[in-house]
């Protein structure tokens, strides 16, 4: 194959005059170069294009919504992309999907890579046809020169544009340019999924694969004290039982015989200290501590100093419990530890954590630890966690063969991490005028602890509590005396990320107790609400800036497209609770709920107002209001975590049952601030906190009863 | 160990297993036909959903021998191009968010749909109660059963 470069070095030594072909493509043949101007894009000689996705795909969308900004601002043809699940290596060295982060995050990266080969291939147009690259346009895959009619795919020019310098810098579209962002594309895993070939954590199979299921303590903290395989072993299937840091793992010839074996396994338990422990006795500790000062993360004006003024004291405890993640796909991961390398195939939602632990587990270098991201059954932050591959890579390594773990529904309810308990003393202060002048919320709950566990400095710091404190401190209202703390109550349990983290307690507690407020004081809740966002309106809270403008604006929305102010026959109600979500994502809900005879609740209408900045595609902000809902309203109408005698109760989803199809509102409505400025803003998780509030408030308007504690029970509104 | 006769998306399988091993299992591991999902394996998720003779079935739940001299459906046997009304209504409402629940939930709706061509609401949160989707895509899942009742999905 004769390269450009051998072509000049031909023709300057044979001494004929420099003769740059103009019809390029031509001479390409197979073996050309990609053109590979960063880590995101690649376009191959022959067309294909291939957009890197950098974020893990768990169902919310960002494999169509992160090569949408790529392909805009690349210009390239939507139906003909295909897409490269990043890998941890040299180009990415902190792949991790969380925070709602994804969108906008990637955004100025994805859109100055897209741009940056989008200038390379103009230029190498320009040069090609002599012509400013002011004179060209970019649609679809081509480039197009107007004036002469003449056009190049993005293939033939491949080769050019690889020669050209990658401009750090180049010039983005504007807003009012965009052609795929702001459309509803389907997703692109879509027909993947609707066939079956849609390859999860747990579909993967590597020649030589054995299959593992392992046995755990069932109460946390406890280890294998003794056990006796020999019936296991007799199991048809069953290889082999080998003891693990995690517990005692059956190593089989099918998923099935490896959970028979585990059937079949004497052991006995070293339960370890915390045998009696029980979630009944935590919520009672947490309740006690509501007496303790804490930490002050914020206090504005006298703070509760303020209190004894007041003309009128309310106060009110808020109770939430531990939940599980629960999503479908329970945890797996496959393992291939060989001839001092790994390669991991695994459902992650933080691939660089996982390459750099089972590296430090197998003593080997981070980059013989090839970690491959499939797509993930659910992740809901359970997925940012390296457990359940490091415990793949530990058997693989001392079977010294392929193997995959998988999880029974029974061990995913019981192990791994689960969203804090917390209990919430609110206290107001309200004037003569039935105007609200003193707030107060204390949060009593548990920091993370799976991962990684706070210092002491960590934990007397403000900035560190108001961390985990989020809902509680960041409140978009304007009260004049304020103050929040926080609480620590170290518990073994382990506590980690669950979608929306700190929110969805906080926000429960704040938007209920305000509401308490609201009818204390014969208050329109709504109204309450926008008559607490005035001026001034841009205000820091800790280390964030919030905008109560923006907030008041959702709720006019949401007040609009509820019909808020049209009134509701008896037995009906309605419940409205709104939340900024990390400083950006603005959310207001109103529900609607009929109290049934039988004192049940129907959820007849959620309607949700959204402010998320640039909208980059509604069909998917829809889902993510559909889903955050839903996961709300499992958790204030279906079930908890409980903890007896130092064991999780509940194993399946017959007692951790989650929102079914006839459980779900008949109406969903989400209504969308115009797209607007020049960010956009995340949709994972700030659906979830105002969901439950807006519930909670709405069956007070339907019945009359304050509940304070969810998951509600039919016995709470008899 | 027993031999079973199976019969898998029309085609004829022979597998060595025990009589009491789950059709998912087989399916899964002894198939390699990964598209039917294990949720739970108490047959209260709706994750593994085939159709047995035609009506959905819990796969974790049905054993090797009765499974037998049955036809087995399978996600991948709807159709060889996704021309299925239940797969064609799936993209076209844009279903799935994550997409595991989904395989188990489509052979569900086709049951549905051959039994009552033209479901109300009430009907399809009656046959689909059993099919828990954590990512909360029911709104859209009634959509799609609709649409595939309208594009002819009784088949």
């Amino acid at each position: 194959m004769t390269t450009r470069r051998d072509f000049l070095k031909i023709a300057a030594i044979s001494g004929t005059a420099l003769v740059v072909p103009f019809h390029w493509a031509e001479a390409q043949d197979k073996t050309a170069e990609p053109f590979k101007p960063n880590a995101w894009v690649r376009i191959d000689p022959d067309g294909k294009i291939f957009l890197t996705v950098g974020k893990s795909e768990m169902g919310q969308g960002v494999r169509t919504s992160l090569p949408m900004i790529l392909a805009e601002e690349l210009d390239a043809d939507w139906k003909k992309i295909n897409l490269v699940q990043a890998s941890p290596g040299p180009d990415f060295t902190r792949l991790w999907t969380g925070g709602s982060f994804s969108v906008s995050g990637s955004w100025k990266p994805l859109r100055t890579a897209g741009a940056a080969a989008r200038a390379m291939l103009l230029g190498a147009a320009a040069a090609r046809w002599s012509v400013p690259v002011s004179d060209l346009r970019t649609e679809a895959g081509m480039v197009r020169h107007s004036a002469s009619g003449r056009s190049a795919s993005y293939a033939e020019l491949v080769a050019d544009a690889a020669a050209l310098p990658v401009p750090a810098d180049p010039p983005l579209k504007k807003v009012t340019e965009f052609r795929l962002i702001g459309q509803p594309l389907k997703r692109i895993d879509g027909p993947s999924i609707v066939d079956g070939s849609a390859q999860f954590g747990t579909d993967v199979k590597v020649p030589g694969m054995r299959y593992a299921s392992v046995v755990r303590c069932p109460v946390l903290g406890g280890r294998v004290k003794s056990f006796d395989s020999e019936r296991a072993l007799k199991v048809p299937g069953v290889r082999r039982v080998i003891l693990i840091s995690t517990g005692l793992a059956i190593v089989a010839d099918n998923t099935w015989a490896a959970m028979q074996g585990r059937e079949a396994l004497d052991v006995v338990w070293d339960e370890g200290p915390y045998a009696s422990f029980s979630s009944r006795t935590h919520l009672e500790v947490l309740d006690k501590a509501t007496a303790q000062a804490g930490v002050l993360m914020r206090k504005d004006g006298e703070g509760l100093a303020a209190l004894p003024k007041a003309a009128k004291r309310i106060e009110a405890k808020y109770v939430y419990p531990f939940y599980a993640h629960a999503p479908l796909e329970t945890m797996n991961c496959t393992a291939s530890v060989r001839d001092g390398a790994c390669e991991i195939w695994v459902p992650t939602q933080a691939p660089n954590a996982v390459q750099t632990r089972v590296a430090e587990l197998l003593k080997i270098e981070p980059a013989k630890v090839k970690v491959n991201v499939t797509l993930i059954g659910g992740g809901f932050g359970r997925r940012l966690h390296w457990d359940y591959a490091l415990e793949a890579a530990e058997l693989s390594a001392q079977l010294k063969e392929p193997v995959q773990i998988l999880w029974t529904r029974s061990d995913d309810m019981k192990f791994g991490y689960f969203q804090a308990a917390s209990v919430h003393l609110m206290q107001a202060g309200i004037d003569a005028e039935n105007k609200p002048v003193v707030w107060g919320h204390k949060k009593v709950s548990s920091y993370h602890n799976a991962r990684s566990r706070p210092t002491a400095e960590q934990k007397l710091d403000p900035e560190f509590n108001r961390g985990s404190a989020w809902g509680v401190y960041d409140v978009p209202y304007l009260v004049p005396a304020m103050e929040m703390s926080y609480v620590a109550v170290d518990t073994h349990v382990p506590i980690g990320p669950w979608r929306a983290v700190f929110s969805p307690s906080s926000t429960f507690a704040r938007e209920c107790f305000l509401d308490e407020i609201a009818h204390a004081t014969e208050r329109d809740p709504l109204q309450f609400r926008l008559d607490l966002l005035g001026e001034p309106f841009v205000f820091k809270a800790g280390g964030l800036t919030l905008d109560r403008s923006r907030m008041a604006r959702v709720l006019e929305l949401v007040r609009q497209k509820s019909g808020w102010d049209t009134p509701l026959p008896r037995g009906r109600g309605r419940g409205v609770a709104c939340n900024i979500y990390d400083a950006e994502t603005h959310v207001a809900f109103v529900a609607e709920v009929t109290a049934r005879p039988d004192k049940t609740i129907r959820v007849d209408r959620v309607v949700c107002a959204i402010d998320c900045g640039v909208i980059i595609n509604p069909l998917g902000i829809e889902s993510q209001v559909e889903s955050g809902v839903i996961w709300s309203l499992s958790s204030v109408l279906k079930d908890e975590i409980t903890f007896a005698k130092g064991h999780v109760e509940q194993s399946s989803f017959g007692d951790f049952d989650v929102l079914r199809i006839d459980e779900t509102p008949p109406r969903i409505e989400t209504y969308l601030i115009p797209s607007h400025g020049e960010q956009p803003w995340g949709m994972g998780e700030p659906t979830v906190p105002p969901m439950v509030p807006a519930l909670v408030n709405a069956i007070f308007s339907a019945t009359g009863k304050r509940l304070r504690r969810i998951p509600i029970r039919a016995s709470d509104l008899a | 160990m027993p031999r079973y006769a199976l019969t898998i998306n029309g085609t004829a399988k022979n597998v060595e297993a025990p009589a009491e091993m789950p059709l998912l299992w087989i399916l899964r591991d002894f198939l390699g036909m990964t598209g039917t999902k294990y949720g739970c394996g108490v047959g209260i998720c709706g994750a593994c959903t085939v159709l047995q003779d035609g009506k959905a079935v819990r796969s974790c739940q049905v054993t090797a021998s009765a499974a037998a001299g049955t036809r087995i459906t399978t996600i991948e046997g709807l159709s060889p191009d996704r021309s299925h009304p239940c797969q064609r209504a799936w993209l076209q409402e844009d279903v799935a968010q994550c997409g595991f629940c989904q395989p188990g939930m489509i052979m569900s709706a086709c049951s549905l749909l051959r039994e009552k061509p033209s479901p109300s609401d009430a009907d399809i949160d009656a046959a689909l109660s059993e099919n828990v989707c954590r990512c909360g895509s029911y709104p859209r899942i009634r959509k799609a059963v609709h649409l595939a009742a309208r594009l002819g999905g009784a088949k």
